[in-house]
């Protein structure tokens, strides 16, 4: 039997140089609870469980004296009379492991919880997830970014330390089994050969459920690769589908994302309904009600937000996110929820409700501090404005919430010599950049340039009585404009700087590599426009193309 | 005999005057055509002789909607002059850092381009005092006007439509907020239809740099109507050419 050819694999592992370290912390709740107790003794921390006091958390002590976890307090009294004890308080201690993800921030930004909560015995397990893809080498490689982990662990609260194991892999299956049930403390598998480490692991090792780890050891399967032998499908049939997956999770064969611990919003409003509401009418009044809530926690902060994300939860769990980008922070409710109104109106194809909206909320994702604006006192309502610049941010944020943010934009100068890259248009959200800054050539003389320039220039088709020279008659948009005026040529050439870059290509370069002869034109029914001439004759092209450019008033 | 005659005509004239104030009062009443608040004047000799002399108020008022129309559509660059030339009157008005908003629709947009930042100077206009709305529906762009009104810190707005043209309630809604406000709504128009506008102007872009201009439609108390022939006028910073000493390349006998 165990001779058997080891089938093949039903698809070859992903090599995606993802590293993930798995850190198991097997006493945590104990050894971070008191500051007061000896490290030397045993120590548990009580709590009822399964009807009896037992012990939820030890430490290395306690273990070493021969009790265990879920263990019964009197039981354990009577092996060891004189251990410590301290009830247990479970919330406090995940409270501690979230503050120990946020310190470990320093080896990698991306840092999850643990997948598996529980242990085989119903209590806490206590584990991270850490994904240091590409951060290895910050810390001179895996190896001593490991050994510094768990250094750092050891000497927590002067050496008293927090027993720590950590193992780093491609999967996160595979260093979750490998922390907790490998040989040594600390692991490390090469990348590629997670196969190799996991197999020899037992069952337990896959993440499986207490009724699949039960029913591996009655059918005598002690260890992966024991379960990995079977197919697939033999093994789905028997199992249902977990223990598959979790297999190809370990193996690297199928894909697992980590969910990172992000920090909680700082400012939050939210509001669960009784029944499924679908009236966007009732929506915008409850949106109203959060912004409120929202507004008053603002103002008590001094805070303005500067973007709002609302999140609808619909009764089939789908959810519906909306994003507003605020020009100026606000910590005013009624500029919130008319900016909602904006953008729910704006919805495309309206707000899908489906079977009612069940849970509301309104996040301040983005604050700012603002200094809260003075009431007026005596003073009649005529006068109660509020300051211009904050009233036009609130028409910038009810412009954009309805129209776009790239439709919503102002010119800025740029220093640039081709006339339609001398401006670009910045949405108005973005501060206001240092526009004095922005070199306006010169040498240009406005009234020389149109008050109108067309989107792209428009190829026009242009008789000119010699080569070089001005247009005698053009055809622009079907129409036929006979010139009596022309001023000109202004001759834009092509920034010099500009041919070097868009050598490679070729395209972008032919286009803006050609000297430029403008002209200033007046047609016989008085219309006036500015055309040019693309490329010098002879010179630089054989046939030069006529472009419309601009139109003057 | 005489006598009795001229002193008849006077009492005539002098009732007919009577009633006519009545008149005047009564309109008043229910629709202020006497113009409250600030008003500008253009800046065009001969337009602003006419209002000085003959409109209540001397000058054309800030609070109330302002239409430019174009001849036809191919006049549409220099009604987008004259509009902004008023704009600039207008923005004078406010206060240093007031913005003008400039809107346009799609096909505006399409048809005439986008505002070119570095010739704004020339129309005594400033690029960071712009706002620009680049492209939107005919509602929207009447919805970010009303929007605008109630902000103190626009000082004008300009909406350009060149195909699409509001109808009376919508210039009705948007003369009332205006003039609430006492503060302008131009409207550069390629076509004109039914509407609520304190002013209208026609303009045609006519040979040698110059404009026809003509006031079609003035809800103000005057005394004579404009001139129906219009004004030509040659504003000198509107032209294309024109430099004291330097010759075009090319001018043609029209």
């Amino acid at each position: 039997m165990t001779s058997a050819p080891f089938p093949p694999k039903p698809q070859e592992p992903l090599v995606t140089g993802r590293r993930i370290v798995a850190l198991w912390f097997p006493h945590w709740a104990a050894e971070t609870s008191r500051a007061d107790y000896d490290a030397t003794q045993p120590f548990a921390l009580i709590d009822m469980h399964k009807n009896a006091q037992r012990l939820i958390s030890l430490n290395k002590a306690a273990g070493i004296a021969g009790l265990y976890p879920s263990m019964t307090l009197p039981d354990a009294r009577a092996l060891v009379p004189d251990m410590q004890t301290a009830m247990a308080d479970l919330q406090d201690a995940a409270g501690r492991l979230q503050k120990c993800a946020y310190w470990l921030q320093r080896y990698t930004p991306w840092i999850g919880e643990d997948t598996m909560l529980q242990t085989a015995d119903g209590l806490n397990d206590y584990g991270l997830l850490l994904d240091i893809s590409g951060c290895a080498h910050l810390f001179g490689g895996e190896r001593a970014l490991l050994e510094d982990i768990a250094a750092r662990f050891a000497g927590y609260r002067a050496g008293r330390g927090i027993t720590a194991r950590a193992a780093i892999a491609g999967s996160i299956g595979a260093a979750w089994g490998l922390a907790r049930f490998a040989a040594h403390e600390l692991v490390i598998v090469p990348e590629g050969q997670d196969t190799e480490a996991v197999l020899p692991l037992p069952p337990a090792a896959l993440r499986l459920s207490p009724p699949h780890i039960d029913l591996c050891q009655r059918l005598g399967l002690d260890t992966i690769a024991e379960l990995a032998r079977f197919p697939r499908a033999d093994l789905t049939r028997r199992f249902g589908p977990e223990p598959v997956l979790r297999l190809e999770q370990a193996l690297g064969q199928a894909g697992e994302s980590l969910n990172p611990y992000l920090p909680p919003p700082q400012f939050l409003a939210r509001k669960n309904l009784p029944q499924g509401v679908t009236q966007t009418e009732a929506l915008t009044a409850l949106i109203g009600e959060l912004c409120e809530t929202l507004a008053a926690q603002l103002q008590a902060a001094g805070q303005g937000a500067q973007r709002l994300d609302v999140a609808l939860t619909r009764s089939d769990n789908l959810v519906l996110a909306l994003a507003l980008p605020l020009a100026h922070p606000s910590a005013d409710a009624a500029h919130m929820l008319r900016l909602f109104e904006e953008r729910l109106n704006r919805l495309s194809g309206g707000l899908d409700a489906g079977f009612g909206i069940e849970s509301l909320q309104l996040v301040a994702a983005k604050t700012n501090a603002i200094t809260a604006p003075q009431e007026n006192i005596g003073l009649s309502g005529r006068l109660r404005k509020s300051t211009p610049i904050a009233a036009l941010g609130g028409l910038y944020d009810r412009l954009v919430s309805r129209l776009g943010a790239q439709v919503v934009v102002r010119p800025v100068p740029h220093a640039s010599y081709i006339p339609e890259r001398a401006v670009r248009f910045v949405s108005v959200l973005q501060a206001q950049s240092n526009a004095s800054n922005a070199v306006v050539n010169p040498l240009v003389d406005a009234a020389a340039r149109p008050l109108f320039m067309l989107c792209a220039p428009e190829p026009i088709e242009v008789i000119a009585e010699i080569p070089e020279g001005a247009p005698y008659r053009f055809r622009w948009r079907r129409v036929l404009h006979e010139v009596t005026i022309a001023y000109g040529p202004e001759r834009i050439s092509p920034e010099w700087w500009d041919g070097l870059v868009g050598e490679s290509h070729a395209g972008a370069k032919g286009h803006n590599s050609k000297t430029r002869d403008y002209y200033r034109i007046e047609d016989t029914q008085g219309h006036r426009f500015w055309l040019y001439r693309d490329g010098l004759y002879d010179r630089e092209t054989g046939n030069p193309r006529w472009f419309m450019q601009g139109v003057f008033p | 005999m005489q006598r009795a005659l001229n002193s008849s005509r006077q009492a005539n004239r002098a009732k007919r005057q009577h009633k006519l104030n009545r008149l005047h009062r009564l309109v008043a009443k229910h629709e202020p055509m006497v113009q409250r608040g600030a008003s500008i004047t253009t800046g065009f000799a001969e337009i602003d002789a006419y209002f000085d002399a003959q409109v209540a108020g001397g000058g054309v008022p800030c609070g109330g909607l302002h239409e430019v129309a174009a001849e036809s559509t191919a006049d549409m660059p220099a009604v987008l002059g004259f509009a902004h030339r008023l704009a600039a009157r207008f923005m004078a008005q406010g206060a240093d850092d007031d913005v003008l908003l400039y809107g346009q629709t799609h096909a505006a947009c399409r048809d005439g381009g986008q505002p070119y930042g570095p010739a704004l100077a020339a129309h005594g206009l400033s690029v960071e005092k712009l706002v620009y709305l680049d492209g939107v529906t005919l509602p929207d762009l009447l919805w970010a006007g009303e929007q605008a009104l109630t902000c103190p810190s626009v000082a004008c707005s300009l909406l350009t439509s060149s195909e699409t043209v509001p109808d009376f309630t919508h210039s009705r809604r948007l003369s009332l907020a205006a003039r609430a406000a006492e503060r302008p709504i131009l409207l550069a128009l390629g076509k004109t239809a039914a509407s609520a506008a304190t002013t209208r102007w026609r303009i045609a872009a006519i040979p040698n740099q110059g404009w026809q201009v003509t006031l079609e439609k003035l809800r103000l108390a005057y005394d004579t109507p404009p001139p129906s022939a219009g004004w030509v006028l040659y504003p000198a910073t509107m032209q294309i050419v024109e430099k004291p000493n330097v010759m075009p390349l090319m001018r043609r006998a029209v």
